[in-house]
């Protein structure tokens, strides 16, 4: 399992990159591993609000669907188009595929850095 | 979760990186590290295995197993055969289920049923409860057995590998087989869950299932795991209990009958008796056969039905979620999810999977029952509706070694293309087959063992007058039997007829021939109706009854569609009520020779049925029919069954080098005349009786059957045509008939020598008729005689007797009666056989070395060409202005 060093984290397994006061947001490999083929993703529209801790769409898998839970507050700037066709994509690459980009960021939830992310990955597991 | 029980393949799982789950008190894999969409995929393209180990395994022996089977489950347990499993139902007295199951009969004396496994303790409580009013018992055997499901086109290829070529099971769905895989003891079902048209569910010890696993991933099998198995089944539409069967969302029973496959698990027949949710299962029944008939007025019985649903807008679709139609809640998705599939590319029988691959939302929906296949209704998501088709089906799986994903689409109106200018087309016409004659004729090397050219004196009498025009004649009592004509300026046809019937009694050696039926398909179903007839001919105020059992050959082993239920015996064959299929039996074959009836297993056979009526004859044939021991054998046995010789195939082959076949005992003898044959596309009767006989009375009845019981313009031109190819078979016959036994002898050998695989015994070089079957590897039979008329050289494609259809086809046949007429010998069949084994085998291009051999065999043979003929034939021609 990979946690790369330089994302942070949130404890609904979404990762998080900052940049120029843009977050783009993805889901951990953790998370690609546990849903198993995903075979579609909600997204949300450029222009939608999103909050911090609240689900912006979600993910199916074969098996299940699981909420996309935003960890910033603010403005869906751009969407991955990408995943409409081709969804698989968040399991082949889950940290070179984004799902959004949020701008007008406002508010934040509690994010883990790579270390504790995995401490916390390896107690869920048990 | 210590609690969880281990199928003796759980190690295997762990040690494979499989992601195992809780599954009704089970640890199991639910996928392996590839993950689901790869394993449905490996599935359908080639072969998966699935741990099915903890399915409940239960054995019923004892005096009074059958009658507690009828009790207790909704199938007719009498119509299992040895060697033979069926789907059912353990129902409960409302009609719902208890649990779906598979019943299987590896041994006579007892039952092997196959239930759910989170099911099976309450199953085995509630069967040991009913077993005691009966004199039999019920023991779980699940830890002595594994099962493994051995899924996909691959499967066979892979078993058949381990039973070092023994036939892992008769091609048939459901049909079952006991034997070794290298050395180990296996019992094995041609089922599965998982819709693919090739795949087993193998039993064996439980010590031996980590070697067999094992063996099947060296052989490229690879596993897959409940995941995987359940969009394998929900893409293939099949129920799985605690979704489609058991309670719906709304916490009431789901009736039996509300599942498609509900239908075919439950028998009404009377020798069941009063079973358990018999009454229910009835009153679903009759409100089904209502709602089939889009009577929608009372539906109390059968409120909701299970159908196959399509999202047509983006998302999944899951089960639980509710449906809508309009406002009207109607229902719910009972399962569902996304799917994934491959694209197929080409057209028609040898389209194929492609790599590319989508993904679809499909589910099964519990939806009111007068909402009907096409409907457009709304799914709602988690709180979008989104838009949903029900469909008829997802998936085929009538086309082996491959299923076909049934993608919905909107049909479009396309306006049929009728042009306006009849002239121009006119023209084209003439000029399209005039290019086609001059391909099939002077360019193609014709092998269609069906099919022959006529001389030219007989297609110049198919043409001349008597084609025009109507001769219908029916014997008269009141005018001392003789016929009467219902049409003036017939006295010529009136002739021709009669000298016909004379040369086709001279020809087939028998007392009298009707000729008026137009094929042989036609002269097989007035023959099929008289014997109808005949048999109710006392009382003609009930309902008749059908032919009592009928012995046939199998269209899987070679049998012609002329003689099976679903063709031209359909109206005809009864249904035996004991096992509720088509009182038809077929002809056992060989051990060593699928082609070769077995004599004594069809002498038990007819023991056990007392047959009331035999066909011989086959379209895939490559021996003599065994006329002669039959006949004895029912005479010995002093039974009055008619005899008919279908002798379509080898029509043209009477007489020494062949057989006689009214001389070895038939009664009847049918065929067409234009395969071996000499004659324009007909039918033809021979009967035998004699007028003292009382099955006179028969030949009389058939007569009726043909007119005007079958057709009423009898194609006057071609009978005419058809007397002069009597008067060529009469004359030519002998030398005719030894070339083409010794060519197709031949024919086989020099394929067999060019490295190619000829079926048959090689002791009589293959063949005793005109035909010779070359096998060219499973399912390639399509895709080779494409490539071969490519090349100009005309075969059939063919399923072998150990296949499971036309689709699946892994031979050619062929047949040397055309080539053999335009003088091909030896030298010629010889050339023949290296081109096509160069076109089989090496792909090579030859349609310009087949146009040439062609070229040097244009002149018809064993016909009247002499000079005098020739001259008539010419002024015929002026004459009639051809």
């Amino acid at each position: 399992m990979n946690y790369p060093k330089e994302l942070n984290y949130s404890k609904s397994h979404e990762w998080i990159k900052e940049e120029n006061g843009v977050a783009t947001v993805g889901i951990s490999d953790y998370a690609q591993d546990a849903l198993g083929d995903v075979v579609f993703v909600n997204l949300p529209a450029v222009g939608d609000a999103v909050t911090a801790g609240e689900a912006f769409g979600d993910v199916e898998s074969v098996k299940a669907v699981s909420d996309l839970v935003s960890p910033v507050s603010g403005t869906v700037c751009e969407i991955n188009e990408e995943l409409v066709d081709a969804p698989e994509k968040l399991n082949k690459d889950p940290y070179g595929t984004w799902i959004i980009k949020v701008n007008e960021i406002s508010d934040k939830e509690d994010l883990l850095n790579a270390e504790s992310y995995e401490a916390f990955c390896a107690q869920e597991a048990k | 979760m210590s609690e969880l029980k281990r199928t003796c393949l759980y190690q295997t799982h762990l040690d494979a990186g499989a992601t195992m789950v809780d599954f009704g008190g089970w640890d199991m894999p639910v996928q392996y590290p590839s993950g689901i969409v790869s394993e449905h995929l490996y599935t359908r393209h080639n072969c998966s295995l699935f741990d099915v180990s903890h399915m409940g395994r239960l054995i019923v022996e004892g005096p009074e197993r059958v009658k507690f089977l009828q009790h207790v489950l909704t199938s007719n347990v009498m119509a299992l055969k040895l060697n033979q499993g069926q789907y059912c139902i353990i129902p409960n007295e409302n009609g719902g289920a208890i649990d779906d199951a598979y019943l299987y009969l590896f041994e006579e004396d007892r039952f092997f049923l196959v239930v759910n496994a989170a099911n099976t303790e309450k199953d085995l409580a509630y069967l040991q409860e009913k077993i005691k009013s009966f004199n039999c018992t019920i023991k779980n055997v699940s830890d002595e057995w594994a099962s493994i499901a051995v899924q996909g086109p691959k499967s066979k290829e892979m078993l058949t590998t381990l039973s070092g070529g023994v036939q892992v099971t008769e091609p048939m769905r459901n049909a079952l087989n006991s034997i070794e895989l290298e050395g180990h003891f296996a019992r094995i079902a041609k089922t599965g869950y998982t819709g693919e048209p090739l795949g087993y569910e193998v039993f064996i010890k439980t010590e031996d299932a980590k070697w067999l696993w094992n063996r099947l991933i060296e052989l490229g099998a690879k596993p897959a795991g409940l995941g995987a198995r359940d969009t394998l089944r929900l893409e293939a539409g099949l129920p799985l209990y605690g979704h489609e069967f058991g309670v719906d969302a709304g916490g009431k029973e789901i009736p039996i009958f509300a599942v498609p496959v509900g239908k075919v698990a439950v028998s009404f027949t009377p020798q069941k008796g009063d079973y358990i949710g018999r009454a229910a299962l009835e009153k679903q029944s009759a409100a089904l056969k209502r709602i089939r008939e889009e009577d929608f007025s009372d539906m109390a019985d059968l409120p909701r039905r299970l159908v196959p649903i399509a999202l047509q807008d983006r998302g999944v679709m899951r089960a639980g979620m509710p449906i809508y139609k309009g406002d009207k809640h109607i229902g719910w998705l009972t399962s569902g999810t996304m799917v994934p599939y491959y694209l197929c590319e080409g057209q028609g029988i040898t389209s194929r999977y492609s790599d590319e691959t989508a993904k679809r939302a499909i589910g099964l929906a519990y939806v009111d029952s007068d909402i009907k296949t096409d409907d457009i209704v709304e799914v709602d998501i988690r709180g979008k509706r989104l838009h949903a088709v029900i469909v008829k089906e997802h998936m085929r799986v009538d086309s082996p070694p491959f299923a076909r994903p049934i993608i919905y689409k909107l049909e479009e109106e396309t306006e049929a293309k009728v042009g306006s200018d009849q002239h121009r087309m006119a023209l084209d016409l003439i000029k399209l087959a005039q290019d086609n004659h001059q391909w099939r004729q002077k360019k193609c090397i014709n092998l269609i063992p069906s099919e022959n050219t006529a001389s030219r004196a007989v297609q110049l009498l198919c043409q001349s007058d008597p084609s025009f025009r109507y001769a219908e004649h029916k014997k008269s009592l009141s005018f001392n039997n003789e016929d009467i004509f219902y049409y003036q300026g017939t006295k010529f046809i009136d002739q021709v007829e009669q000298m016909l019937v004379e040369q086709m009694r001279q020809y087939l050696g028998c007392t009298e021939v009707e000729t008026r039926v137009i094929s042989g398909q036609m002269a097989n179903t007035a023959v099929f109706s008289a014997l109808m007839d005949w048999k109710n001919r006392y009382n003609r105020r009930v309902e008749p009854q059908r032919l009592g059992y009928v012995l046939h050959n199998h269209i899987l082993k070679g049998g012609h569609l002329s003689a099976q239920p679903m063709g031209a015996l359909h109206d005809y064959a009864a249904i035996d009520p004991v096992t509720e299929k088509r009182a038809v039996v077929a002809f056992p074959v060989c051990a060593d020779n699928p082609y070769k009836i077995d004599v004594e297993e069809t002498k038990k056979i007819i023991d056990e049925y007392k047959p009331e009526f035999i066909i011989f004859g086959k379209s895939m044939v490559l021996h003599k029919e065994p006329v002669a021991a039959i006949k004895k054998f029912i005479d010995e046995q002093k039974m009055q069954t008619t005899i008919m010789y279908d002798m379509a195939h080898v029509l043209g082959l009477i007489g020494d080098h062949f057989q006689k076949p009214f001389a070895e005992g038939a009664d009847i003898v049918t065929g067409s005349t234009h395969k071996t044959f000499f004659g324009p596309q007909r039918g033809v009767i021979g009967v035998n009786y004699k007028k003292d006989e009382l099955k006179y009375g028969l030949w009389e009845t058939i007569e009726r059957r043909a007119f005007p019981g079958s057709v009423s313009n009898h194609h006057l031109g071609t009978q005419l045509g058809m007397l002069m190819a009597a008067y060529e078979m009469n004359t030519f016959k002998d030398a005719y008939q030894k070339a083409i036994i010794e060519n197709a002898k031949y024919f086989a050998k020099c394929l067999k020598e060019a490295g190619l695989d000829v079926a048959g015994d090689p002791a009589i070089s293959y063949t005793e008729t005109h035909q010779v079957i070359v096998h060219v590897g499973y399912a390639q039979g399509p895709e080779v005689a494409e490539r071969l008329e490519a090349n100009n050289i005309i075969v059939n494609y063919q399923a072998t007797p150990e296949e499971e259809g036309f689709t699946a086809s892994g031979a050619l046949r062929m047949g040397v009666s055309e080539m053999t007429r335009f003088g091909f010998g030896k030298d010629a069949f010889a050339k023949l056989a290296g081109l096509i084994a160069d076109c089989v085998l090496n792909n090579r291009k030859v349609a310009d070395e087949v146009e040439k051999l062609r070229s040097q065999y244009t002149e018809m043979k064993y016909c009247f060409n002499d000079a005098e003929m020739e001259e008539a034939l010419n002024g015929f021609a002026g004459i009639i202005g051809l």
